[in-house]
């Protein structure tokens, strides 16, 4: 199967809506060596599509590895992970770049180039597409205004705030009009009522239906959001619950 | 490569070179300096063969027509040597002939004798080799022919040249193998620092979807563009050496040592030296990828 064709079909699942299980997780188990021991350990678990679902656990946990997973950068060594019924462990290396342009990445350290301006950030996403100069412009404009910084177009990186940079980061996720946004501790660095603002965000994108899956450390936010935990504990699944709190899980 | 893609490709080759210009002034200076040493040595190398070249095609066989033979015989013999094919020129010189190119290096020896009664030279073949290498073989097969008389083509002499030049050849190419070999990895070190300042850029164009092709062509066309600077700048430094040199030469009136002139010398440098400095920095641009693109 060609690329063009991987990607024209998670479009087109999107459309219309098949099938209905963004990710799947069957026994799947990681490890990083062959003597090494399992970071991730019989994990089953499926997220729905327009879901917004909270991955919770310490440090060490397997959290990044698991949003790694889910990304192809790393394959599993065991168990099988789909995404919109795309296994990505059978996935060849050449189709990787095109699941990417239907996940939308949000980083902890926003991962944005600092030294150019708020535009080329987000535009860089719709170049790599192959998107038009005119779309590029177009797409770009709205998504920083749905983010609140339209104003803020021009203004180089490294002279925005953290929450701001983090806003051009979920911008920039978006661009592409993704099916599923993961994001890594998306508040780790930001103050709590910058916090909120993204993560409010977060929750307006997954209303217009893209599935969110959040990795995080960050209790207040689990807890007042209430939407679906899963907690994980030394590489397992300590509790999976619809409506959670931070601290049921723990 | 689609054509906007070929435009983002250039216009981010240019606006990296500009970004990093401290470290794009750097590869190009060793790319500078490396085909510098290797446009010198090109330079030394095409004149040795060039001189080598007009010393051998100055080698010649000549045979000497055997005082016994008969007209008939004599004559056979210069049917068959018009009739090789490896023979380029054949230059019939009659003993008169011969005696009348002496005289003036003989002079007043001569006085008294009637050198012209008493000649004591040969008809002879002067004979030129369309390969001078062959000259030794020609000269083996023509030494057993009845009409001939002695055959010579400077023997030991033409051995040792032809030695000389063939070692010559050897070490020159092992030596442009060599530069060649270290201006790669010169390039493809500093190359790779510009790609490592960049690996953030790098892993951020993976993580959204580029394809390895989509990243890997800016870097390329940046390897390519330091590579031709690098390649174009010593073209006008050894432009002005050879003109020096050749006119230095020149001056001198030092026979056989006559260099090639500075037009063929300069096609030869750009022929060379242009498609290598490309090469060099696309390949420096191409292995120095690698690593970054595992993300």
């Amino acid at each position: 199967m060609s690329n063009n064709v991987t990607y024209l079909l998670i479009m087109l699942s999107k459309l219309v809506g098949r099938p209905n299980a963004m990710i799947e997780v069957k026994e799947l188990y990681h490890r990083y060596g062959k003597d090494s021991d399992f970071v991730l350990a019989n994990l089953n678990f499926t997220i729905k599509r327009g879901e917004f679902v909270f991955i919770v656990g310490p440090s060490g946990a397997g959290k990044s590895t698991l949003l790694k997973l889910f990304i192809r950068e790393i394959v599993p060594s065991q168990g099988s992970i789909s995404i919109l019924g795309q296994d990505l462990g059978t996935m060849p290396p050449k189709q990787i770049p095109y699941l990417r342009r239907s996940i939308g990445m949000v980083f902890q350290d926003f991962r944005l180039l600092e030294d150019r301006t708020a535009f080329d950030n987000i535009a860089f996403v719709l170049r790599v597409t192959g998107a038009s100069a005119g779309e590029i412009t177009r797409r770009t404009s709205h998504v920083l205004d749905l983010v609140g910084l339209a104003h803020k177009a021009y203004a180089r990186v490294c002279d925005l705030s953290g929450g701001e940079q983090q806003r051009i980061g979920l911008a920039r996720a978006i661009a592409n009009r993704p099916a599923l946004i993961i994001a890594d501790e998306p508040t780790g660095n930001l103050d709590p009522d910058t916090s909120l603002e993204i993560m409010s965000l977060l929750r307006q994108i997954n209303l217009r239906g893209t599935t969110i899956v959040v990795a995080t450390h960050n209790r207040e936010i689990v807890d007042r959001f209430q939407k679906r935990v899963i907690h994980l504990e030394d590489g397992r699944i300590a509790s999976d619950e619809q409506k959670g709190v931070y601290a049921r899980a723990l | 490569m689609p054509c906007n893609g070929f435009t983002y490709a250039w216009g981010e080759a240019f606006k990296s070179l500009y970004r990093n210009r401290w470290m794009s002034i750097a590869s190009v200076g060793v790319v500078v300096v490396t085909l510098l040493m290797l446009g010198t040595f090109m330079m030394v190398s095409l004149n040795l063969a060039h001189i080598t070249a007009t010393v051998k095609g100055q080698v010649e066989i000549v045979v000497y027509v055997d005082e016994k033979a008969t007209p008939e015989q004599q004559k056979q013999l210069q049917t068959m040597l018009e009739a090789r094919t490896d023979l380029a020129e054949i230059r019939f010189v009659s003993r008169e002939e011969a005696l009348e190119r002496l005289q003036p290096e003989l002079g007043d020896f001569l006085e008294g004798y009637d050198i012209e009664a008493e000649n004591p030279l040969r008809d002879s073949y002067e004979l030129r080799a369309i390969v001078p290498e062959s000259v030794i073989n020609i000269a083996k097969e023509l030494e057993g022919y009845p009409a001939v008389g002695d055959v010579f083509y400077g023997q030991g002499v033409v051995e040792k040249l032809f030695n000389v030049t063939r070692g010559l050849q050897i070490v020159a190419l092992s030596l442009m193998v060599l530069l060649s070999i270290t201006a790669v990895f010169l390039i493809a070190h500093t190359i790779k620092l510009t790609v490592y300042i960049r690996s953030k850029e790098i892993m951020i164009m993976k993580y959204v979807g580029a394809t390895n092709w989509f990243i890997r062509w800016p870097f390329i066309l940046e390897g390519l563009t330091l590579g031709l600077l690098g390649a174009i700048l010593p073209l006008f430094a050894l432009y002005y050496i050879y003109g020096l040199a050749a006119s230095w030469v020149t001056a001198q009136n030092i026979m056989f040592l006559s260099l090639l002139p500075v037009s063929v010398m300069m096609f030869e440098l750009v022929k060379y030296l242009v498609p290598l400095g490309t090469g060099l920095g696309i390949l420096g641009s191409s292995l120095s990828m690698g690593r970054f693109l595992k993300v």
